[in-house]
């Protein structure tokens, strides 16, 4: 990890890919996804731990600006930061809005930094049991990771599902790996590795949030003005030490949980915070306890998400299922050979991350107020650079107009999905499980001869079709064993 | 009349939809090839799995509706010129790059969408169309070192 420091050209790319990060985390509507989306396609011409540093760093500062303009104009930059808005702004508009930002970058820096040891202790840990699967647990991990798109917060169980299964669906376009068979490319032989997921990343994530913008254009935003960031007093201290430790925990696991991220982490953590807390009451009317517990389990998904992204190719989040990407596509292949093969590589990217998270706090602490500037420029001259991007980007992929229309098709097919309760983030993890599914449950299939009741045989595929299963049902029962009970 | 039968519509039309999709894709999936049984051996034919997942997806429809019943879904309010003239700007992307330039596409919508959302300087807006292509491209072409599709303005800039 300390080898970072040793690479000037490393540390000035994540300084500048830090300030981007909080640029892009600030701008309501960009958010992490997006931001790493963009910028993927520049990454191509990088070393590959260079990328990947750039791309984890873009999320780790994306997620922690939301914050800044979720206190300052209640809008949060970014959905991980609306349980910010609940306490920050109303403390903002009691002129505490720099009080408010300090325990917002104090919590989020103890929230990625304690994550981040978690994944240097947790990622061999795993890499090391993560050897024994097989086929069979392959495709068990993969239907696990699946069924969490259901209570990812947007959009419900069933209509998560339905994104889901149109995401796997999307991944069997192409040759069929093992007969060659072309499937759904009528005719067109640029479909012939399946569909990119860059374009399809870009469309689902940059394109429809432009659309779902140009709906926004009028709209006024309240600016609150601040003289300066504080940092936390001890008395702030004594009493949100506790809250954020706990949302540390709570933030990590449940970025450790396949799909799950940070916007999950920053409600569970808010609402942990409240139900802990001797001030129930100030909750809502802006108690520092809500916006630690937001902002430390926010930024400590990030590290937990990063657990399952890179020791088994699962994406922890919509963002990591964005740096899975960039890892394929600089071939560093995810999963537990990455832990031996790549080990320097790997390290570097952790230490990458924790550069990012003490550079993000100096930046929130000096210069949270230039920041928030910035989400004062117009959308109708923000978006349309957005375009130019976006475009530019899904074409540098492949050099490939194909890629443009893919990204455009699915900015459509994004757009219209969240017109209707659809979140778009389900389909874009099945976009990247559906080959996983598939080619282990044909591998397995030839393991068994066929008999594919066998998978239940296996120890630990069985654990994750258990776990599959709580994931798809345990709201469901829970709300059936509530209603018996009263 | 209407009254009556708006919200069963309102119901009815996603799942709907998602149906009629799935239905489409079963059907072309019936048309793909069959594989040799014995390149296929113990696994499935490649028509299986994707079939396999709209089966799944009718399922999903059907608790749609049944979701839809317990709580209908929030009336739509329809966007304003600015999401569907976009949506036509994405449209007339595509003729713009494939015949003319990939860069002029970029700045045309660039510049009409700026004025689409309400930008009243022009000179802004026309600013912005130029400079952004302009440097994105110089970026792409010097440091990333991709080669654009060929169109008016990269003819006579690649010779």
């Amino acid at each position: 990890m300390g080898s970072v420091l040793f690479d000037p050209y490393l540390i000035v790319l994540i300084f500048i890919t830090t300030v981007l990060g909080v640029m892009i985390g600030v701008l309501p509507g960009l958010g992490a996804t997006t931001g790493a989306a963009l910028l993927l396609p520049f990454t191509l011409t990088m070393q590959p731990v260079h990328a990947i540093a750039v791309l984890a760093t873009i999320y780790v500062s994306a997620t922690f600006a939301g914050s800044i303009t979720a206190i300052l104009i209640n809008t949060p930059g970014t959905s991980a930061a609306a349980a910010t808005t609940f306490d920050g702004y109303p403390l903002a508009k009691r002129g505490e809005a720099g009080r408010a930002l300090g325990v917002a970058v104090v919590s989020s820096t103890i929230g990625g930094v304690f994550s981040i040891i978690i994944l240097c202790i947790a990622a061999p840990m795993l890499a090391r049991v993560a050897y024994e699967f097989r086929p069979p647990e392959y495709f068990a991990l993969a239907l696990f990771g699946l069924s969490m798109l259901a209570s990812i917060s947007a959009g419900g169980t069933v209509r998560n599902l339905i994104g889901g299964v149109f995401g796997v669906w999307l991944a069997t376009i192409g040759a069929e790996p093992t007969t060659g068979i072309e499937r759904f490319m009528f005719g067109n032989y640029e479909l012939y590795e399946g569909l990119a997921f860059v374009p399809v990343f870009i469309g689902l994530f940059a394109m429809s949030e432009l659309l779902i913008q140009s709906n926004r254009v009028n709209q006024l935003a309240n600016k609150i003005t601040m003289k300066a960031v504080k940092l936390p007093s001890r008395e702030d201290y004594r009493r949100i030490w506790k809250t954020v430790l706990r949302s540390c925990g709570i933030g990590t696991f449940i970025g450790v949980l396949p799909a799950e991220g940070a916007t999950v982490a920053s409600m569970i953590g808010y609402a942990e915070a409240r139900r802990w807390s001797k001030n129930k009451d100030e909750f809502g009317k802006g108690a520092i306890e809500g916006i630690a517990g937001a902002e430390a389990a926010n930024n400590a998904a990030t590290g937990g998400a990063m657990v399952p992204t890179m020791v088994l190719g699962i994406p922890g989040s919509g963002t990591t299922a964005v740096i899975l990407v960039g890892l394929m596509v600089h071939g560093l292949r995810p999963g537990p050979y990455l832990f031996t093969e790549q080990v320097d590589t790997v390290y570097q990217i952790f230490g990458a991350m924790l550069l990012a998270n003490l550079l993000f706090m100096a930046m929130g602490l000096y210069a949270a107020k230039l920041f928030a500037r910035i989400s004062l420029v117009p959308l109708q001259l923000l978006w349309p650079v957005v375009f130019a991007l976006a475009t530019i980007g899904a074409y540098a992929l492949s050099s490939s107009l194909l890629d443009v229309w893919i990204a455009l098709i699915f900015g459509v097919i994004g757009f219209l999905a969240r017109r209707h309760g659809f979140a778009v983030a389900p389909i874009a993890v099945g976009l990247i499980l559906g080959e996983m599914v598939e080619t282990n449950f044909q591998n397995s299939l030839k393991m068994f001869e066929g008999d594919w009741w066998q998978i239940l045989t296996q120890p630990l595929a069985a654990l994750f079709l258990v776990l599959a299963f709580l994931g798809l049902f345990s709201s469901s029962i829970a709300n059936w064993f509530s209603r018996r009970r009263s | 009349m209407e009254a009556l039968f708006a919200p069963v519509i309102r119901l009815l039309v996603i799942p709907g939809i998602i149906a009629a999709f799935s239905v489409a894709v079963i059907c072309v999936a019936l048309q793909l090839e069959l594989s040799p049984p014995m390149i296929v051996g113990d696994s499935l034919q490649p028509r299986v799995f994707p079939i396999l997942l709209m089966v799944i997806n009718l399922v999903l429809a059907s608790l749609l509706v049944f979701q839809y019943r317990r709580e209908p879904p929030k009336k739509i309010q329809w966007e304003g010129i600015q999401t569907w003239g976009s949506i036509a700007l994405f449209l007339i992307f595509y003729p713009i790059t494939v015949y003319i330039d990939m860069m002029i596409a970029i700045a045309v919508v660039m510049f009409a969408m700026c004025l689409l959302w309400g930008e009243r300087r022009i000179h802004v807006a026309g600013a912005l169309a130029l400079a952004t292509p302009t440097v994105i491209f110089f970026l792409f072409d010097k440091a990333l070192r991709v080669r654009f599709p060929r169109g008016l303005l990269t003819n006579w800039y690649y010779g």
